[in-house]
């Protein structure tokens, strides 16, 4: 194993802040904090705390118990479902890279496929798994005698339906009775200048949409978006981060995805602000282009 | 030499996602029902827990330790997220009986892992109060202000407590595997 690890060692409010990290998680201004330090020598120290913290877990977790088949089994699904996805999307690549060299070689199956993860052959496998398992668990009952003949069945394998658009999915938020719709008004902020938007959120589900008319493009390269909740049950200095988004030029309207870092227990405003690249931790609120308050 | 459950996982080898599921799913729903407060929120954990396994297999580094302390780290992480999620939940109360822990005994930990075994060690040079501070901490999911009123302790106490206890289990760790290193 080479060592790598960063010359030096941590200060004594680094070590309390990052054993509170590993051991109940820091709130927002304790992480605020930590980002300041050095963040080499607290990531190195964070990692070897994590592994201890989990040795001692180890340590005490003699007599486990075992899983229950139900729970066994759905774990078993969602694995099934979460390497389907992934394999697919590792399919859509491959597939673009490897036509040339398909159209080369007539039938020949690439190396290596059968112990990969086939997106419907593992699907299928996961299947008869679950069913085996709740099968076992169950017994079926006795079939009755029947002397009608079915053909078998055809498998088709179902076909992948197109994800919904963040216009679609703000529709669906939006016909839900618990969202809330809240207006943003446009500032005087030169980028804000005709700008008309709402913004839709979910406190059940904590996910939201910002729609908006009229912003300015923006230069990725230069600025970018950032949108902000404020949370009544924080400090209000502190608003959390809802992501960071582009405008792209011609584009009349946008729908933005809201990605909260933070639960958001009561929303009272929502902002958007113009930041640097990637954004920022805190804002110094300089460009603030969109607000709206829940009342 | 085999790769490990999660390595051959990150390669692409469907089986092992099953074994992986009989083999640490023991070990992460005793871990989860300990960190949570009805079996239902621990089925829950548990599942998200797995799908962090899913996406962070390709992460995993055998020369950093064991595909088990791997696995409860993910777990340990996932845990105290949903903890902070729902503290706005009132805490759990002081009188609730915990599960009394049965550590490892330091001679036959090595069965379980070598860092289960490194850890057995460190505890037990620790005073009985010590340990009680890291078991209610790291293996009750309690944070350090829950510890204090349960212990009737000050809160000060409990903060060192818990930083002597999990720097010398790392200690303990490091030592060992820089002993690996030179014996090597």
């Amino acid at each position: 194993m080479s060592d790598t690890r960063p010359q030096g060692q941590p200060d004594e409010a680094m070590v309390d802040l990052l054993i509170k990290q590993v051991t109940e998680g820091l709130s927002p201004a304790e992480q605020r904090a930590l980002d300041v330090m050095d963040s080499e020598l607290a990531s190195a120290y964070l990692r070897d705390l994590e592994r201890a913290a989990a040795a001692v877990t180890l340590a005490g977790s003699t007599g486990e118990a075992p899983l229950s088949a139900a729970l066994s089994a759905r774990i078993a699904q969602q694995a099934a479902q979460h390497f389907a996805s992934a394999s697919h999307v590792a399919d859509l690549s491959e597939a673009r890279t490897a036509a040339a060299e398909k159209a080369r070689v007539h039938g020949s199956p690439a190396p290596g496929r059968a112990k990969r993860f086939g997106g419907y052959g593992w699907l299928a496998a996961a299947a008869c798994l679950v069913l085996a398992i709740f099968g076992w668990e169950r017994s079926p009952p006795p079939v009755p005698p029947v002397a009608v003949v079915t053909p078998a069945p055809v498998i088709v394998p179902p076909a992948r339906p197109a994800p919904p658009t963040a216009a679609e999915e703000r529709a669906t938020l939006l016909a839900k009775t618990d969202s809330l719709k809240i207006p943003l008004g446009a500032t005087k902020d030169p980028a804000a200048a005709g700008v008309t938007g709402d913004v839709v959120w979910d406190p059940v589900t904590q996910r939201g949409f910002l729609h908006f008319a009229g912003l300015a493009p923006n230069d990725p390269a230069m600025h970018q978006y950032q949108i902000w909740i404020f949370d009544a049950g924080r400090d209000k200095r502190y608003p959390v981060d809802g992501g960071v988004f582009d405008v792209p030029a011609n584009s009349s309207e946008v729908v933005i995805p809201i990605r909260a870092s933070l639960m958001v227990r009561k929303p009272a405003a929502f902002a958007v602000t113009l930041e640097k690249p990637g954004g920022v931790v805190v804002s110094g609120r300089e460009h603030v282009v969109a607000l709206g308050a829940t009342s | 030499m085999s790769s490990s459950v999660l390595q051959r996982i990150a390669s692409g080898d469907s089986a092992a996602v099953r074994e992986c599921i009989d083999q640490y799913g023991p070990l992460v729903w005793s871990i989860a029902r300990r960190f949570s407060r009805t079996p239902s929120d621990a089925e829950d954990a548990t599942q998200e827990i797995f799908l962090d396994i899913w996406r962070s297999a390709s992460r995993f580094d055998a020369s950093q330790g064991s595909d088990k302390v791997f696995i409860a780290m993910i777990a340990r992480r996932r845990l105290i997220d949903r903890l902070r999620k729902t503290s706005a939940e009132p805490p759990m109360d002081p009188v609730e009986v915990l599960e009394t822990v049965a550590w490892a005994d330091p001679g036959t930990a090595s069965e379980t892992s070598i860092e289960a075994e490194q850890a057995a060690r460190a505890l037990a040079e620790l005073r009985p109060e010590q340990r009680q501070v890291l078991e209610l901490g790291l293996l009750h999911g309690l944070s350090q202000s829950e510890i204090a009123a349960r212990l009737s302790m000050p809160l000060g106490t409990v903060k060192s407590f818990m930083r002597r206890g999990l720097i010398k289990v790392r200690e303990f760790m490091n030592v060992d595997a820089e002993g690996v290193l030179s014996e090597g």
